[in-house]
């Protein structure tokens, strides 16, 4: 029996072809099961799939061979579609080829009722249709008024609502960037054997002979175990394994060489040896779980032989730049224009964190969004976090929200006590995550920093980044604020510097930045020497 | 031993996957216990969830080794 099963996210296409097997006897028996627009109740525009698609393949090829026990089947085709679907689609195709139909219709029907009992897919949830969502989010009477959070309650809200994703192999060359999920121990000594550290002669520590016998040549890679006696020596490379237990090196520096014979002109205390284990010992713990691989770190993944380390997959994101007033970096402005630098900023920021970033810029006008977006579920549908710069302009509050909730997204908060970034909005749906950054670039460096960060890091498995304590190096000046300020600087050996902002607009900053002080509300100037809290923004 | 949530599950432990270190093999028994040490919540899924080891439904005498790829799977509703 000729057996086909797949598991897809595309479309299912309308016609599909019969397996060759068939040939041109026999019955083929289709069934399309089709997205209804209802579901619970409620009017829907898409459903959601999930699947464990490597149990779901096994287990419908496990039915469908039992069942073929007592139905004939010449052939069968499954194909499952996952992720978002919208009503009217396909979510799954049937095939069954038989001698004749009654069979193959009694087992097709046995075949149905037994997928959904033990096949592991499931319906996730409906998505309300988006007329009905525009309505409730429109900005007008219909938004329910969220609470205001502090930069602490944002914070631990935004890694709650987070779902941690699955980790993945991949290469070392994929690897860069990526959360690591496993512990990685050493798998052996390294160095495994002691060697020498000196292009020179091996010869036995206590031996105090006036002349030495060359009586072997080891090279870096060469492995040579072998006794030396009291007046022998063995020429050894740097790098190079010793030959055994109990030996120095002696410098070819130090030594008169005339033919097989050395002597020694130089005498000195060191043994000019890396004894086996001096860097790590096997089953030593090297790199702990929830680590982001860099360079050095991969490095000593491949030395240990961590070739395919379980990682954060790479996280999809969707950025929708908003504003009339923004032109792309290439172009001149007009009076009253600005150049868009907040796109590139995020793209390299997520760069940072692993994920891949798709950028779109949309009408200033909410009606035209939605049309160049098309349909809400297309683009955004698979993206793990989705992001929307307001521009600079006063309607886009009542912009961003109801987009995210046109994109399916439910609002969990709009504001956050903090400058820069307070009307920050996040939404959650399922496992997307979404946020409304106020457009100003500076907002968008602290509010990527502050919170995009937290969700980025609880998705991909990294440990959270906590504040830091510090000092000030310099003093800040400030007048008073009833808000909780997270003030740009630069930390260096002598401490924290602030640095000079006055308005959210402020970029120049941003080239010095490292990390953000955290000055509490209504405290005014801080004096130099004072304990703060700060968080780092490198990665 | 690598642990998979699906659908609801997802939402009660907010991840989709935990790595558990085990010391010896565990029967169904030891291995809820310790999930729900880990995520309380999955207590009040416990009725109505099957465990799947190495992509394939386990029953009540399957010991779960650290090498396992093991899933919690609530009740299904493709097609």
């Amino acid at each position: 029996m000729e057996i086909d099963i797949q598991l897809v996210q595309e479309p299912i296409a309308e016609k599909i072809s019969l397996p060759k097997s068939v040939g041109a006897h026999g019955a083929w028996i289709e069934f399309r099961g089709v997205v209804r627009g209802e579901e619970k109740g409620d009017r829907i525009s898409a459903l959601e799939y999930e699947a464990y698609p490597e149990m779901a393949q096994l287990e419908i090829r496990r039915l469908l061979a039992e069942l073929s026990g007592s139905h004939q089947c010449l052939a069968a085709k499954v194909i499952h579609r996952t992720g978002i679907i919208p009503v009217g689609d396909t979510a799954i195709y049937v095939g069954i080829a038989s001698t004749h139909r009654a069979e193959g219709i009694a087992l097709l029907a046995k075949f149905m009722d037994r997928l959904k009992q033990d096949v592991p897919i499931w319906k996730r949830r409906g998505l309300v249709e988006s007329v009905a969502v525009s309505n409730r989010g429109s900005g007008g009477q219909g938004t329910a008024r969220l609470a205001m959070r502090s930069l602490d309650e944002a914070r631990e809200e935004i890694s709650a609502r987070c779902q941690t994703r699955s980790a993945v192999q991949v290469s070392l060359n994929e690897a860069i960037g990526r959360v690591l999920r496993e512990e990685v121990r050493a798998t052996g000594d390294l160095p495994s054997s002691d060697r020498s550290t000196r292009d020179g002669f091996a010869l036995l520590q206590d031996d105090a002979s006036e002349v030495f016998q060359v009586v072997d040549t080891i090279h870096a890679a060469d492995w040579k175990p072998r006794g030396l006696k009291t007046g022998e020596a063995v020429r050894i490379a740097t790098g190079a394994a010793l030959p055994g237990d109990g030996l120095r090196v002696v410098m070819q520096e130090h030594v008169e060489r005339t033919g097989d014979e050395i002597r020694i002109t130089k005498h000195e205390s060191e043994l000019n040896i890396r004894k086996r284990g001096e860097d790590m010992r096997v089953g030593q713990s090297l790199v702990r779980e929830g680590v982001r691989l860099d360079a050095g770190t991969l490095a000593l993944l491949a030395t240990v032989g961590c070739a395919k380390p379980l990682v954060s997959p790479r996280l999809r994101a969707v950025h929708y730049t908003t504003g009339d007033e923004i032109v792309a970096a290439d172009q001149a402005p007009k009076p009253g224009q600005i150049r868009d630098s907040n796109s590139i900023l995020i793209r390299g920021l997520l760069d940072g964190f692993g994920c891949d970033v798709h950028h779109e810029h949309l009408p200033e006008d909410f009606e035209r969004a939605k049309a160049h977006i098309g349909n809400p579920h297309a683009v955004t549908g698979r993206a793990d976090v989705v992001l929307v710069s307001g521009g600079a302009s006063v309607g886009d509050k009542d912009f961003t929200r109801p987009l995210l909730e046109w994109l399916g997204f439910e609002v969990v908060f709009n504001q956050v006590n903090v400058r820069p970034g307070r009307p920050l909005i996040f939404g959650v749906d399922g496992s997307r995550t979404a946020f409304g950054i106020p457009g100003n670039p500076l907002s968008h460096f602290v509010c990527f920093h502050a919170f995009i960060a937290e969700a980025v890091m609880k998705m991909t498995g990294a440990k959270s980044k906590p504040f830091s304590n510090g000092a000030l190096a310099t003093k800040l000046d400030d007048a008073s604020n009833p808000r909780e300020t997270l003030w740009p600087a630069r930390l260096d050996a002598a401490g924290l510097h602030p640095l000079v902002w006055a308005s959210s607009g402020d970029i120049t900053c941003l080239v010095e930045t490292n990390a953000l002080i955290r000055v509490p509300a209504n405290t005014g100037s801080i004096k130099a020497g004072t304990a703060v809290d700060y968080l780092s923004t490198n990665f | 031993m690598r642990v998979l949530f699906f659908a609801q599950l997802k939402d009660a432990t907010g991840c989709e996957s935990v790595e558990l270190a085990l010391s010896g093999p565990l029967d169904v028994e030891k291995l809820w216990v310790e999930l729900v040490r880990r995520f309380p919540k999955l207590a009040a899924h416990r009725a109505t969830v099957r465990l799947s080891r190495n992509w394939e439904y386990a029953d009540a005498q399957t010991q779960f080794l650290a090498s396992d790829e093991v899933a919690l799977i609530p009740p299904v509703s493709g097609g």
